[in-house]
């Protein structure tokens, strides 16, 4: 069904093209952002909104993952099944770790998502089936994995001392910004991934850009992990 | 294609292949070699000043981690604006109209001040502002209504300190600002 324009298409196109941002940041949240969050008090749904679909379609980290997971789905259904998979996973760490207060490391939550693609790259691969014999549960593997990156979401939250006023409505309002952000950026992913898998190169370069995926895993869990041994 | 070994699961619906060891041994041992390879002469030396190589450095990469830390001591360094000075104004507030009268203070500066008013009490708001912030934040030290205020203030952060007076009423109301410190004019806004 991807293979055809949907007619939502064009209008998916325009939000993720307003939701672009030429800066990207795998950690942490940008000064304007940072400032707003500081001097905010009490309930303001829209902002949080936007903080946490801009989080979402410029953090590189969650969306490499994406990529990694609907990279061999083909059916539809399928890539709504692992999506919402994911996206309960993260939503019930980021509500949970920030109301109950959960202390993260953030660079230790941060390489654990490096780690999700690297696994997913290899997963992508067989890699699993064929050293371990068997295929780990890829639904299993993303949920968990989902609940990761939610810590993640909730560490970003955390940096700020959010003033306890409002803090349960803005954190939805940032989780809905999330899914918003995580809907329109998959969006994208898929009709360029729909148009590739046309061409015989789809699956000719499958491996390498497995590969690639977990070359990027490697390298922000080695990120991570600097940043971790260096500042603690 | 033919090369690739199907998996026709039905547990799981993935249809993708399961990669030769030979294949999976080459795609990880690239992941692991490129990974670490980007990462040690282009990411830690840009993010951390971490470089073992100095191809980062000779890249002009570690500048861009060495650029951060700066920036606040440049600011004190560069920050002596505010000389001890005195300075004595009238300010002349329109009726049913409000207006700022604002002085740059880098924090820990301190300044004595004295105003009154002739012609009748103003609502006053001294607060300050940070430097750079685009939010509108600011930070009220004082509001109140009066003719006559004298204070001091140690600047809790750079950026603009002042006054926001609003005349209620149906006449003009001068005001008579003293000021002595540590400070730069900004004037009314």
């Amino acid at each position: 069904m991807w293979s055809k324009p949907l007619p939502l298409t064009r209008f998916f196109i325009l939000i993720c093209a307003f939701g672009f941002s030429a800066t990207l940041f795998a950690h942490g949240v940008d000064d304007n952002t940072k400032q707003f969050l500081l001097a905010n008090q009490g309930v303001s749904i829209i902002p949080y909104m936007y903080i946490g679909a801009k989080h979402m379609v410029t953090g590189y980290d969650h969306l490499l993952f994406l990529v990694g997971v609907i990279f061999f789905l083909y059916r539809s259904k399928d890539i709504m099944v692992y999506v919402t998979l994911f996206t309960i996973g993260h939503s019930l760490t980021l509500m949970f770790g920030v109301l109950y207060d959960i202390a993260m490391n953030p660079y230790l939550i941060d390489a654990i998502i490096g780690f999700s693609i690297i696994y997913k790259g290899f997963d992508n691969l067989g890699g699993f089936k064929r050293v371990l014999g068997f295929q780990p549960n890829t639904k299993a593997a993303v949920m968990i994995f989902g609940l990761f990156h939610g810590f993640g979401l909730a560490t970003k939250i955390q940096e700020f001392e959010i003033p306890k006023e409002g803090l349960f409505e803005n954190l939805i309002a940032f989780n809905v910004g999330v899914e918003l952000g995580q809907f329109s950026a998959l969006i994208l992913v898929l009709i360029a991934l729909s148009f590739w898998r046309r061409h015989p190169s789809f699956l000719r370069f499958s491996t390498a850009t497995n590969a690639l995926l977990m070359s990027s895993g490697v390298m922000l869990v080695g990120f991570q992990l600097t940043g971790f041994f260096t500042t603690v | 294609m033919t090369q690739l070994e199907q998996t026709g699961s039905t547990q799981h619906e993935l249809e993708h292949s399961v990669q030769s060891t030979q294949t999976l041994v080459k795609a990880s041992a690239f992941a692991g070699l490129f990974g670490a390879l980007i990462l040690t002469v282009a990411i830690l030396p840009a993010e951390y000043n971490i470089d073992p190589t100095g191809i980062g450095a000779s890249l002009g990469l570690t500048a861009l981690a060495n650029a951060a830390p700066l920036e606040p001591t440049k600011q004190t360094v560069t920050g002596q604006a505010g000389e001890f000075q005195k300075h004595s104004t009238e300010i002349t507030v329109p009726a049913g109209k409000g207006l700022e009268y604002k002085l740059n203070m880098l924090k820990g500066e301190t300044i004595l001040y004295s105003w009154n008013s002739s012609g009748g009490e103003l609502f006053f708001d001294f607060h300050g502002e940070p430097k750079g912030d685009k939010t509108g934040y600011f930070e009220s030290y004082t509001v109140s209504t009066s003719d006559t205020i004298r204070g001091s203030l140690t600047a809790p952060f750079d950026g603009s300190h002042g006054w926001y007076w609003e005349n209620k009423g149906s006449s003009p109301i001068t005001v008579s600002l003293k000021i002595a410190g540590n400070y730069e004019i900004i004037g009314i806004k």
